[in-house]
């Protein structure tokens, strides 16, 4: 009934979806599942209408269609809950279930709100929910404003004939047990009228309500298989699929690290975000954090650079406690980030690479308050040449380097800027292969200067090749601390146990 | 800032496009007026713009960070009420106490822009109601003549050197200093860098907070300073001195080249700007066009130049 | 992350119920200022809470309310409108040369309103069309206009100022109905209006979903770009008709008019708790910010206050306005 033929998308050159071939048949449900990154998200995002493919195909009904926006995908029966919430907070309940329909309610130009609050009431009483459609939506709770998304989605079944196609991303992350309940009832009851897509990282929810289960992995179907059949291990595996050559995260570089602690937290935690976070970060030390989005581990990452005070528990950079209300704290107490955003929060794109490497140290290139200008190009020529940076010149524009290039710039900002701990946020993300290895030849040789690490990984395999030591985290807290020895690493598995 | 030459593109065109157009401006009236292109006239003019051009420095760093002053006429005007009113006191004190006033309006705006989160165009606007307010109390909404022995003190600013009028050399000391400060120190790299990439300055430790408010504190004292000018030109001081001087200023540095969205512009742009506003004022005068009617023509430059420069990468969404 | 256990799942938890008690307070400040005002003033004078007192009050609000209901429509999209006093001087000296005048012999009655209006709404529509065309920001668009305007009235009027003779539009003014002028009759109107185009038209409603979230309202198919030229037209057309107000309120028509007017107007809209931002707030907060702003005033004078601080004031009263509404969780870094 809704199908993908040969579906992919690449987002500046890189593929987050390779060829996917879905169906999607009437009455059923179909479960979606895979690790971060393996394109869930962006094939959901198409199907509703909110990205376009990049080649590839849509059919509904063996019709090809194209939908540009999430409006054109609702007419066709389409509807998509999302996990990042797309209700206004600032309008009421009705207006957000009818947003961009209000001209059905009006007379004679006017809205006729007596009308739109008792088609409100009907929708919201379809998924159980009995408030007055006439609050204000930031008056709700974060799970009845989850209830009333799904009341926006299966209101299509109004307003398009035959079969509906409802996306569901994540929708359980936030919901407690009854009301996780009342949403499969509630989609229990709608078979008739309605296929569902569930993406949930959550796999026994998923297998408990599918019929059949696709896998993706690095943006392509692996598996399909019905969930009758499946389990959760066997989920495991096929998302994470094979090990990779230990060589390729130079495991045999992976020197042991020394005894010194450099940071240090204790009951770490931010109200809403992560609790109870406790690690010891030594020299030489990788520190992997591995977890899926809502385990807590941008936010404490980001806590450590500043960007978000702590508000329990303490941190000690070489044994001294510290607040870290700002990143320019951070970087003051010898702390680099290399973002994940390269582009808007690792380098100045339009600044040179000079410039852009003396940024977090102008001191280094001062005398007085004189920036020395020939002093600065000497250091970064300096950089260009240790790192092999690819440029045309320390004078050219950061933004006309390619995604390698730009990394080792803003390393060595951090290295100019003398930095011990260096928080690698996705370090890898959005590079190609041999850039890849040239980040972890770095890494390696950071750890060996004496530099410590702490690492937010795209993949598991990264986090494990990389890591002496990993930290799980799920829904805020540490559910697991792993010892990563060359020779004796952890599985993927083992991981992904403490993860979902 | 330093962009390397890549041949001949659109780009560096409309780097080059405010000079040529001065140029041409420059070229045009010289043509068209007898005597414009007399040594005199041209002091006339260079003396005309040097208020206008400091008052467009301090905006012009304010603006490279992403951010705005509309308090610098109030600011002007406050300064040279401070000035006409402590001079016949004071004596050469009454200078430093108009420049401590910017300075406090400066940082009036900057704790209300960067403690509270108030929007610069917010947080300038009120500075410039308080400024605005003092100047008519403390003047009684009049002008205050500067009298004789007042004058004197003002000759540093309202005398000659070997002919050139102080205040050309005044302003052109403010021309080289602002150039040195943006080009060779913190304040103008972290400037910069702020104003093209907010989040990355952030996340390379660049002190933000710190520098929108000392961007907005010199912004004060410049503009002061060009009150200080004013109160010396016309020998009085008044809390409406430098209405009309808000918009050309603005002009000034946005058809200088520097973008409103800021990273990109600079002190010598402004200059290049000014002139240009001098210039066309100077020849609208001379065809007759009335000071109001020159409002219009700088309005609908101001939304072209706007439109030329803007970086619309940087906001996705326009507001 | 998940929401802790409470008597009902889909109540709010503590923390997020304690934030929405503080919202709550901080929706009806406004007001409790404003009686907190008339009370302290009246305290230091009595003569405040006197029929006639408030009369001039009610007279001295008119025209600024007419103003800000155009502000807050705009503010409420996220923008902001800086033209105002350009606009109104257009108004006014359209109205003045075109009703009965010294300065020629026409004379087109209570028709000029119309016309002012009209001029109003397009200088506003040229406003929107700029924004929405060229992708420049409102402020600098308002900026240019503002001026341009200024010098379009100014050029029209051949420089001076022309006075109004027309009965009919000096009435406007000068005639009570039930002890109050009909200017503010006039303003109580436009506020009904207002509220009505606020509360129960889809443009009304749209102005609040784009100030809200204008992504979102994209995805939604809401028409953005029409429903900003509109909300820009409709501020120009109350800013006209504000030109013909303070044309037969003065007397005149100049240039200058609207000196001045632009501050009190954003601050009012601003005090009464309308955001910057966008999609919070409305007309009953800006009706509120006008008094606050003309009670003030009013009480400077009473209290005999130099009346040379009210900018200064109304400059801290707008920085703590805006500080104490912003929300700080929405915008990371202010401009």
């Amino acid at each position: 009934m809704l199908q993908t033929i040969q579906l992919s998308k690449s987002f500046g050159g890189l593929p987050a979806l390779r060829d996917v071939d879905i169906e999607i048949r009437p009455h059923e449900v179909v479960g979606l599942v895979g690790e971060n990154g393996a394109g869930k998200s962006t094939l959901m995002k198409i199907l509703a209408g909110v990205q376009q493919p990049t080649s590839g195909s849509l059919r509904r009904d063996g019709v090809p269609f194209v939908v540009h926006n999430p409006r054109e995908a609702a007419a066709l029966g389409i509807g998509m809950v999302f996990q990042e919430q797309s209700l206004l907070p600032n309008i009421s309940v009705a207006e957000n279930l009818f947003l961009g329909r209000e001209a059905e309610f009006t007379r004679f130009g006017l809205m006729n709100w007596r009308r739109l609050h008792a088609a409100a009431r009907r929708e919201l009483q379809r998924v159980g929910l009995d408030i007055d459609p006439g609050r204000r939506t930031a008056e709700l709770s974060f799970a009845a404003r989850q209830m009333v998304e799904l009341a926006k989605a299966l209101s299509l079944e109004e307003r398009v004939r035959g079969e509906l196609v409802i996306l569901l991303d994540e929708p359980t992350s936030v919901l407690e047990r009854a009301e996780i309940e009342r949403l499969f009832a509630r989609v229990q009851d709608l078979r008739n009228r309605a296929s569902f897509v569930f993406v949930s990282h959550r796999l026994d929810e998923v297998l408990a309500l599918s019929d059949r289960v696709y896998v993706l992995k690095d943006g392509s179907v692996v598996a399909t298989l019905p969930a009758a059949e499946a389990n959760v291990t066997q989920l495991h595996r096929l998302m994470v699929g094979r090990a990779l050559n230990a060589e390729y995260y130079m495991e045999s570089d992976q020197a042991p690290y020394a005894p010194e602690v450099v940071l240090q937290a204790r009951g770490l935690g931010v109200v809403g975000a992560y609790r109870d976070v406790n690690f010891e970060l030594h020299r030489g030390e990788v520190l992997a954090i591995a977890g899926v989005i809502g385990s807590g581990r941008e936010e404490l990452v980001r806590s450590i650079f500043g960007f978000l005070p702590h508000t329990e528990g303490e941190l000690r950079v070489n044994g001294l406690a510290v607040r870290l209300a700002t990143p320019a704290d951070a970087v003051a107490q010898g702390i680099g980030y290399v973002p994940r955003e390269r582009r808007t929060e690792g380098l100045v794109t339009l600044l040179s690479v000079a410039q852009n490497i003396t940024l977090a140290n102008l001191d280094s290139v001062l005398h007085g308050v004189r920036i020395d200008y020939g002093q600065e190009r000497t250091l970064a020529e300096d950089w260009v040449k240790r790192l092999h940076i690819r440029t045309a010149g320390v004078d050219m524009p950061c933004g006309s380097l390619s995604g390698g290039n730009q990394q080792k710039v803003v390393l060595a900002k951090w290295l100019t800027a003398r930095s011990r701990i260096l928080i690698l946020d996705h370090p890898t993300r959005g590079l190609d292969v041999g850039a890849k290895e040239e980040v972890y030849r770095l890494v390696r040789a950071l750890c060996r200067d004496g530099l410590s690490v702490v690492m937010t990984a795209d993949t598991l395999e990264e986090t494990i090749g990389l890591a002496h030591t990993i930290l799980v985290m799920r829904d805020g807290n540490v559910t697991a601390v792993f010892d990563a020895v060359p020779g004796a690493k952890p599985v993927q598995l083992d991981l992904i146990e403490h993860m979902v | 800032m330093r962009v390397p030459f890549a041949g001949f593109s659109a780009a560096r065109l409309r780097e080059f496009a405010p000079a040529l157009v001065l140029a041409a401006l420059v070229v045009l009236l010289a043509v068209s007026t007898p005597g414009f292109g007399t040594p005199e006239t041209l002091l006339v003019v260079l003396a005309d713009t040097a208020t206008l051009f400091v008052l467009g420095v301090g905006l012009t760093f304010v603006i490279l960070i992403g951010g705005i002053d509309l308090s610098i006429q109030a600011v002007a005007s406050l300064s040279s009420v401070v000035v006409a009113m402590l001079v016949p006191r004071l004596g050469y004190a009454a200078f430093p106490a108009a420049l401590g006033a910017g300075l406090l309006c400066g940082l009036f705006s900057g704790i209300a822009h960067v403690k509270l989160h108030v929007p610069s165009f917010i947080a300038t606007l009120a500075a410039s109601g308080v400024a605005g307010g003092i100047a008519l109390l403390v003047s009684g909404a009049r002008a205050v003549t500067i009298g004789e022995a007042g004058r004197a003190y003002l000759q540093w600013v309202a005398g000659s050197v070997l002919g050139i009028p102080a205040i050309i050399l005044l302003g052109a000391m403010v021309l080289v200093a602002g150039m040195l400060v943006q080009r060779y120190t913190p304040f103008g790299r972290y400037g910069l860098a702020i104003g093209a990439g907010e989040a990355a300055a952030l996340a390379s430790g660049v002190r933000v907070d710190r520098h929108k408010m000392a961007a907005l504190a010199v912004s004060g004292v410049l503009a002061s300073l060009a009150g200080i000018f004013l109160a010396a030109r016309m020998a009085s001081g008044s809390p409406m001195l430098a209405n009309q001087l808000m918009l050309p200023a603005v002009a000034a540095v946005l058809v200088g080249g520097t973008a409103i969205t800021g990273g990109v512009g600079g002190v010598g742009r402004t200059l290049i700007g000014a002139l240009i506003v001098s210039v066309v004022r100077i020849g609208m005068t001379f065809l007759g066009v009335n000071i109001f009617a020159q409002q219009i023509l700088f309005g609908a430059v101001l939304i072209v130049a706007v439109a030329l420069t803007i970086d619309r990468s940087k906001i996705p969404i326009v507001k | 992350m998940s929401v802790s256990s409470g008597p009902s799942p889909l109540a709010l938890p503590g923390r997020e119920r304690r934030a929405l008690y503080r919202a709550r307070l901080r929706a009806w400040a406004p007001l409790l200022v404003l009686i907190g005002l008339c009370l302290l003033i009246d305290i230091g004078n009595p003569r405040f809470l006197t029929i006639a007192n408030l009369v001039r009050v009610a007279t001295a609000a008119a025209i600024p309310l007419v103003l800000a209901l155009g502000t807050t429509f705009v503010i409420l999209l996220g923008s902001i409108d800086l033209s105002l006093e350009g606009v109104l001087a257009v108004g006014s000296v359209l109205t003045s040369l075109l009703a009965a005048n010294d300065a020629n012999s026409l004379s087109f009655g209570l028709a000029v309103v119309p016309v002012a209006v009209l001029a109003g709404a397009l200088i506003g529509a040229l406003n929107g069309a700029l924004h929405v065309g060229f992708r420049i920001p409102s402020f600098m668009v308002t900026l240019g206009i503002w001026f341009a305007g200024v010098g379009l009235a100014t050029v029209l009027l051949g420089g001076g100022t022309v006075r109004v003779l027309e009965p009919l539009v000096r009435d406007v003014a000068l005639t009570r109905v039930l002890d109050l002028p009909v200017l503010v009759w006039i303003a109580l109107a436009v506020l009904l209006l207002a509220w009505v185009i606020q509360e129960y038209t889809p443009l009304g409603r749209y102005m609040y979903v784009i100030g809200g979230g204008e992504d979102i309202a994209a995805l939604s198919g809401i028409p953005i770009n029409r429903t900003k030229v509109a909300v820009f037209t409709l501020a120009g057309a109350f800013y006209g008709l504000g030109g013909v107000m303070a044309a037969a309120q003065l007397g005149v028509g100049n240039a200058m008019i609207g000196d001045g007017r632009l501050f009190p107007s954003v601050t009012a809209v601003v005090v009464g708790g309308t955001s910057l931002i966008g999609g919070e707030g409305g007309v009953l907060n800006s009706l509120v910010g006008v008094m606050i702003v003309t009670v003030l005033a009013n009480g400077l004078v009473l209290l005999g206050v130099s009346p040379y601080l009210q900018q200064a004031i109304q400059g801290l009263m707008i920085i703590a306005a805006v500080a104490v509404s912003i929300d700080r969780v929405r915008s990371a870094i202010v401009k």
